[in-house]
């Protein structure tokens, strides 16, 4: 079990405290063409936008770091808007796919801190006349304000299989989570490091199973996924055979850590961190889960009303907000677990996969 | 217009009528015009990929549909019938290359494969069956450019579950390609001589024998008349176990020279046949399934009324040590008196043609245990009758099983699954499960389900998963989310099957397992 020392971790999070003023917005995605933002502590929708040309549905969503737009994966994965969060106007479109190129946008995208710069994966196939000819997955990197039709700046190489791409705090790294953390330079793409998750070396235990696509570091800029494990040395029907586990990577000090806190006894899709608590994570799919990640324990688990995929804090942590699938929001205290309400979503629609992203404004 | 292919009519396909024709049509033409814009002329005068790779009236089908669907081919139903049949009939199998796989042609439920690749198994039927692949035969490169198609079409292939703990596309790019070619090679002896073989004629007066699980055993005769083209339409009388008569109606084609797809109407029911033409022409052998529900179905064999005498089936194949019984002998050319070796012995003929003996026997009471031959004048079947005296125990068959929530206002209909309760007894060893088990036939039981274990019954599956019904037919209740159930999941379930006989005063039990699963939205003719 690796200790977990949170000095760091608890004086970068001091320092992305907002205004005092600043309210907590949740912004969540809602088919087929909806970007809903949510007054949290008001327990409101405060403006419903309509995406153009969103097709099925609202994918991942990636507010700028000023919190007064938004870009979101729509159009079966194949485009990128950004929404003008006052006026609901697209002030940022990037159409990825051309003639003999389909282009897709598989869940992972993050913006640059200073906002100028947007970094969506891409996995694109060639559409001969009588075949398709796979390609090299890349990150394009977009000027945020190059508008509508925008075109990429940079195409950087990237690991295939990049489900969440994660700004460094100080815009000198890129992360990209594909079977290992792999650590980008932004400006080339070159490989820096790797924070091994499938190579792991951990004598007894198999390369972990991730898949996270949920970009939840809003309240701490710190992000964390579920991982599940098996011990090799024991039987399959032995209780401890199988572990979850919590794998942490600070956006602002770059310390990547990983953490068994249960043998497996629950399906977690995707988790967030307490900013007033950071040793306390949240893990929710059919159930909620507290997790000290301190000392690697469950410290409490209870059942949802249905399923949820995603989590989010409030800037305060006094609160956390469960999302996607389904068409509401749902609070809950993060001390008691107490349900303190939900929201919503207009129309009954589904969330489905977008994500539930914090802003503050 | 196009999207109307898709869910209800896709299995259909092969059953779709063409104009008659009286000779075998050469499509060419018709492919060129359809096809040509986009596949290349080859140098031997053919179309690139098209001319790459050989495989099952099926998978043909499915090909046609994709393009249609996500590349604007257009299509009529008759020229659809007409390419496949093209395509099928020089770019096919030889029946050999379909030996062991024809499983998932027939649409047989609860089969678990066996895959002799293990390393191709992992890569490619963790998503679909083994057999999807190994009833397609493609050159090597052909077979890379499968695996672009693959990750192309579907770009998440790497990163669910089923892909992601491993480099699926640099393994299914780089290293797959050449074992498949290896495996599955375009080019085959066996394909080479089955297309010297002489063109199959089916005209003519057919004896069937089938079974249909649930119901029971059933025997008839069908008449096929050719239209042209080795399209045939067919007129059948069956005569059920239990003694109820029917006629229908219908048509077949008969693809690459063996492959018969036929459909009969009897009554309001559809049936759809998946069969085997044997190499001497005489005999056809494979499934008949509901159009509807291809889960409720069983074997059927279809012989040529003026083939060699033979006794096509003895029903019900058992008799009780001690105990009297009518059985009826099906068959062809039946002539003869009826022999059922020491023990068992005929005491009355109570009807006898050439295509059926119906006989009352009577088993003494130290007849010898086991399965036995039945012998009409000078032919014989082999194991054709069990005698038993005891019923130690029953299987139930499938297994292990699917069935699929649906209907409730969505837009595919509830799968359901079909059940037979199989009796047993211990062999000489007493012991159950061993090689000496005497398999004693399929028995009329009693049906139920419960929980199949402590999840299933903290979610209470059983009440909520769907019902059996008489016969063993278990019928799922409806998709969506159930405001009932924790977490308002759906009815999925896991279920045990129970079926339960009574065996001189003692109940019997037997014990299969049903997950009831979610709805399968693209359900192609080939899984």
């Amino acid at each position: 079990m690796r200790r977990i020392t949170l000095a760091c971790t608890a004086l970068a999070l001091a320092m992305t405290v907002a205004p005092a003023l600043a309210k907590d917005y949740l912004l969540t995605g809602a088919k087929p063409d909806k970007l809903v933002l949510i007054d949290a502590k008001a327990r409101k929708v405060e403006q419903v936008f309509t995406v153009p040309d969103a097709g099925t549905g609202i994918f991942t969503i990636t507010p700028a770091p000023d919190g007064r737009t938004a870009y979101v994966i729509l159009n079966q994965w194949e485009s990128v808007a950004g929404i003008d969060l006052t006026t609901g106007q697209q002030v940022f479109r990037a159409d990825l796919s051309s003639a003999g190129e389909r282009v897709k946008a598989t869940f992972a995208m993050d913006i640059s801190p200073d906002g100028k710069e947007l970094f969506v994966i891409e996995s694109p196939v060639k559409l001969l006349p009588d075949q398709y000819q796979v390609q090299p997955a890349r990150i394009a990197v977009f000027d945020t304000s190059a508008g509508i039709g925008a075109k990429p700046v940079r195409v950087l190489p990237a690991p295939r299989r990049t489900a969440v791409l994660m700004a460094a705090k100080d815009g000198s790294k890129l992360y990209a989570l594909s079977w290992d953390i792999y650590v980008l330079d932004p400006k080339t793409g070159a490989e820096l490091g790797r924070h091994p998750l499938r190579t792991w070396q951990r004598a007894n235990f198999s390369a972990p199973d991730v898949l996270d696509v949920w970009p939840q570091w809003d309240a701490t800029g710190i992000f964390s996924t579920p991982y599940y494990t098996a011990r090799t040395d024991l039987d399959a029907s032995n209780p401890d055979a199988f572990k979850t586990g919590l794998a942490t990577l600070d956006l602002a000090s770059g310390e990547f850590q990983t953490v068994d806190f249960e043998s497996t006894s629950a399906i977690i899709f995707s988790s967030a961190i307490n900013p007033a608590r950071p040793t306390e994570a949240y893990g929710v799919y059919t159930t909620l889960s507290k997790i000290d990640r301190a000392k690697g324990s469950l410290l409490q688990r209870i059942e949802l009303d249905h399923t949820y995929y995603t989590v989010n804090v409030a800037s305060d942590g006094s609160e956390l907000y469960v999302g996607g699938t389904m068409d509401d929001v749902g609070i809950y205290d993060t001390a008691t677990f107490e349900r303190l309400g939900e929201i919503a979503i207009p129309g009954g629609a589904d969330q489905v996969l977008a994500s539930l992203r914090l802003i503050q404004r | 217009m196009r999207k109307s292919w898709l869910l209800p009519c896709l299995i259909a396909g092969l059953w779709l009528a063409a104009p008659a024709a009286e000779a075998a049509q050469d499509e060419g033409p018709l492919l060129a015009e359809r096809c040509g814009s986009c596949h290349q002329t080859t140098s031997g005068n053919g179309l690139t990929r098209i001319d790459e790779q050989r495989k099952t009236p099926e998978a043909w089908d499915m090909t046609l549909v994709r393009m249609v669907q996500f590349h604007g081919v257009e299509l009529s139903d008759d020229e659809r019938a007409r390419l496949v049949k093209h395509l099928a009939d020089r770019q096919g199998l030889a029946p050999s290359e379909t030996d062991g796989f024809r499983y998932i042609l027939e649409r047989q439920p609860g089969v678990i494969e066996s895959p002799p690749d293990a390393e191709l198994a992992t890569l490619c039927a963790r998503c679909h069956s083994y057999a999807r692949i190994a009833l397609q035969r493609r050159t090597e490169d052909e077979w890379r450019k499968l695996a672009h198609f693959h990750l192309g079409q579907f770009p998440t292939a790497e990163y669910q579950a089923l892909g992601r703990d491993r480099n699926w596309w640099e393994i299914a790019s780089e290293q797959a390609p050449g074992q498949l070619a290896e495996l599955f090679p375009l080019k085959s002896e066996a394909w080479d001589r089955w297309q010297q073989r002489p063109a199959a004629a089916l005209a003519g007066d057919w004896r069937f024998v089938g079974h249909h699980p649930g119901r029971g055993g059933y025997h008839g005769t069908m008449t096929l008349a050719a239209t042209g083209d080795d399209r045939y339409d067919l007129k059948l009388q069956l005569t059920y176990d239990d003694g109820e008569t029917a006629s229908g109606q219908g048509a077949g084609i008969l693809y690459t020279g063996y492959e018969w797809r036929g459909r009969s109407e009897v009554g309001s029911t559809t049936s759809l046949q998946v069969m085997a033409l044997a190499e001497d022409g005489t005999t056809m052998t494979g499934r008949s399934f509901l159009a509807d529900q291809d889960a409720v179905g069983g074997q059927l064999t279809m012989t040529r009324l003026d083939a060699s005498p033979q006794i096509l089936a003895v029903t019900p194949g058992y008799v009780r040590a001690g105990e009297g019984r009518k059985l009826a002998i099906q068959g062809v050319g039946l002539a003869g008196d009826v022999d059922l070796g020491p023990g068992v012995t005929v005491d009355n003929v109570l009807s006898a043609d050439d295509q059926t003996i119906v006989v009352h026997v009577q088993a003494a009471a130290d007849a010898a245990l086991g399965g036995r031959s039945v012998k009409v004048g000078t032919i014989a079947a082999d194991q054709a009758l069990v005698v038993y005296d005891r019923i130690d125990r029953l299987s139930v068959e499938p297994p292990y099983t699917i069935a699929r929530v649906g209907g409730a206002g969505g837009a595919v209909p509830p799968v359901a699954a079909q059940f037979e309760a199989i009796a047993w007894q211990n062999g000489a060893d007493g012991a159950p499960g061993t090689a000496d088990d005497l398999r004693i036939g399929a028995l009329p039981a009693r049906w139920s389900t419960d929980n199949f274990d402590a999840t299933a019954v903290a979610l209470k599956d059983a009440a909520h998963a769907g019902s059996m019904q008489a016969g063993g037919l278990f019928m799922p209740s409806g998709a969506g989310p159930n405001p009932a159930r924790p977490f308002e999941t759906n009815n999925a379930g896991n279920l045990k099957v129970l079926a339960a006989v009574d065996d001189a005063g003692r109940e019997v039990t037997g014990e299969g397992q049903l997950i009831v699963t979610v709805q399968r939205w693209n359900d192609p003719p080939i899984r």
